[in-house]
């Protein structure tokens, strides 16, 4: 099963049109994901690292290209089925947290778990579990405006696993941190993979991150130019 | 749908739970206002449309006939009675004699106009008998009896505007004295109270009283008023009365009030119509963008929602419920005012021509379908908006575009 790719990617691109200038973000980029690899996708600005982020997880399409999780098309699937799909299998960490901030902690992880058809109770302790694997256990009737930056970071991590999605992406989950809170982000990141072998994929661009990940991809002009397995 | 439901009411219960309490509180405020805005001037309106119609049909009825000019009564009154009543349409009609007079008691005296009626057959004409306050109606053989007006009776509304016979109460003794020079004491058997002058500055005695004081045989009378069972069909009655041989002028009531009056009446009326849906469509208006303004502001937390899954379908019941809950409160807010502005002009009540006062009407269909209105225009204005913006790219929604 380790051995099976779980993504694959075919020829991807993705381009924008802004006035009379197109925009190639990605220009053909294949690969393929295994599941329980912690995948860094690393690159200067504009790279193409975010489109391609946002493409895998489902918020944006392609203009060209393939794009299968364990063998199904999600590209064309109706809108209604991707949301679905988000919902169940997929996890998103944001950069900016992308939290709603008139809700708890605990709210903005366990809504998604009442999404799913979970009953209430059910879903209160699925999002407590969440919160205190991340640490917050403590915190679950804070609202954002209540925790600092890396804490908030966490409660997005906590919505992102509570669902225990099939892959985890994140979007320079340590952007906005100092570098201890950035530490602790990534350490619980690295336990999930470790511990219950939780496919990540993460876009940064700072190369001391790449400690805690199994391989790196390196995009630049919309193209991967190295594609390399670190030993763990 | 009922995982929609749930997820839309949990994010809407956050939303008010901690949303901006400020807000909150303007836009319950607005809201009140759209709902007084619909409710309030229909009341007066309906207030000053139905003390012009009660006035009317106090005197009038539905259709009332007259002596003819050069004659001071109707005779063979019997006569006429027997030919109205015989006509399909007609469910009741009753003789009057009305009278000139000064009423006093003690030291007090104040002039009036005495209505002669009979007393069982104004049950089924006129409010007289459902009006009395303190005391009784006149009964078959109160012939030493009197009604009299609550603005003749001292402490009663309205009594301090005019001359008042002081402390006169039930059971009390008046003199009164005819034009023709007539003293009759009488006691007073009740007080009546129809909120507006015209009816509380009269007395009523006994048709037999005014008879025997003025001299006439049975077949006289000043009026004879008629109701029917539909007053939509009043010209037709009317017409059959003329055809069934009466020979003094018939009026319809509309006809009897001057040409003034009927216009303002039409006038009034026509304005409270338009008003009614004019004010609908500025109150529906208003929620809309109230309501769609704080759908733009959340537009973010929308494209969020969306991002992590959560349906379109919950998102949208997820405003519907946050816009009804302001249209509640809004409503809520607006009923206490509403009802705090009818207390304010029952007690206050508007005056023109200085002795002639509105008293809001509280209209309660009128209110019930403001209520309705505003909630069917709250769930159009939270969710068309919500389902434009849920439909919106998820990025895009996201970076506010």
């Amino acid at each position: 099963m380790k051995d099976k790719p779980m993504i694959k990617i075919k020829n991807m691109k993705r381009y924008y049109k802004t006035g009379s200038v197109i925009v190639k973000a990605l220009n053909g980029v294949s690969f393929e994901i295994k599941q329980g690899e912690f995948i860094a996708i690393m690159g200067a600005s504009g790279s193409g690292k975010t489109t391609m982020l946002r493409i895998l997880g489902l918020l944006d399409k392609p203009t060209k290209g393939e794009y299968t999780i364990n063998n199904l098309n999600v590209v064309d699937l109706p809108e209604e089925e991707k949301g679905y799909y988000r919902l169940t299998q997929l996890g998103y960490v944001f950069q900016d947290y992308a939290l709603i901030n008139e809700m708890s902690a605990e709210e903005n992880v366990y809504i998604l778990s009442l999404m799913e058809g979970k009953s209430k109770q059910e879903s209160i302790s699925t999002s407590k579990e969440a919160l205190e694997k991340v640490g917050l256990g403590d915190k679950l009737n804070r609202v954002p405006d209540q925790l600092s930056g890396g804490e908030k970071q966490r409660v997005a991590v906590a919505r992102a696993i509570a669902k225990k999605p099939k892959i985890l992406f994140a979007d320079e989950p340590c952007a906005n941190l100092d570098t201890h809170t950035s530490e602790q982000v990534l350490e619980v990141l690295r336990n999930l993979n470790k511990n219950f072998r939780q496919t990540i994929v993460m876009v940064t661009h700072e190369p001391w991150h790449t400690k805690y990940v199994s391989r790196i991809i390196k995009l630049k002009d919309g193209l991967i130019v190295s594609d390399k397995k670190l030993r763990k | 749908m009922f995982n929609d439901i749930k997820v839309g009411f949990l994010s809407a219960t956050s939303s008010i739970k901690r949303g901006n309490k400020k807000t909150l509180g303007f836009i319950v405020f607005v809201l009140a206002l759209i709902f007084i805005n619909l409710v309030f001037l229909p009341s007066m309106i309906g207030g000053l449309m139905g003390m012009m119609t009660g006035f009317m049909q106090y005197s009038y009825g539905d259709i009332v006939i007259e002596p003819s000019m050069d004659n001071a009564y109707i005779n063979n009154a019997d006569n006429v009675l027997q030919k109205v009543r015989a006509i399909p349409g007609v469910t009741f009609a009753t003789k009057r004699l009305d009278a000139g007079a000064s009423i006093q008691y003690k030291q007090k005296v104040v002039g009036s106009s005495i209505k002669g009626i009979l007393p069982s057959e104004e049950h089924g004409i006129s409010n007289y008998p459902f009006i009395i306050s303190e005391g009784e109606f006149l009964g078959g053989l109160s012939r030493a009896e009197i009604i009299i007006g609550a603005m003749l009776v001292e402490g009663y509304f309205g009594s301090e505007i005019y001359d008042n016979l002081g402390g006169v109460r039930v059971g009390s003794h008046v003199d009164v004295t005819y034009s023709n020079g007539v003293v009759r004491t009488y006691k007073v058997k009740g007080i009546m109270e129809g909120t507006f002058e015209l009816v509380d500055l009269n007395a009523l005695v006994h048709y037999k009283e005014i008879e025997d004081v003025f001299g006439l045989d049975e077949s006289k009378a000043t009026s004879i008023v008629v109701r029917v069972r539909n007053p939509d069909v009043l010209a037709k009655v009317k017409e059959k009365i003329i055809a069934a041989g009466v020979n003094e002028p018939v009026f319809t009531a509309d006809e009897k009030s001057d040409a003034l009056m009927r216009q303002a009446m039409q006038s009034i009326d026509l304005i409270n119509v338009v008003s009614k849906y004019v004010s609908l469509i500025v109150g529906a208006a208003l929620i809309l963008i109230i309501i769609y303004i704080n759908v733009l502001n959340r537009k973010k937390e929308i494209g969020i929602l969306k991002a992590v899954g959560i349906s379109p379908g919950s998102i949208v019941i997820s405003y519907a419920f946050i816009s009804m809950f302001y249209v509640s409160l809004g409503v809520l807010a607006g009923l206490v005012l509403y009802f705090l502005l009818m207390f304010y002009f029952t007690v206050n009540p508007v005056t023109f021509y200085e002795n002639i006062t509105i008293i809001p009407e509280i209209q309660g269909e009128l209110v019930i379908q403001s209520i309705f209105t505003m909630l069917i225009m709250s769930v159009i204005a939270g969710t068309l908006p919500a389902w434009r913006v849920s439909k919106e790219n998820i990025l895009e929604a996201i970076w506010g575009r």
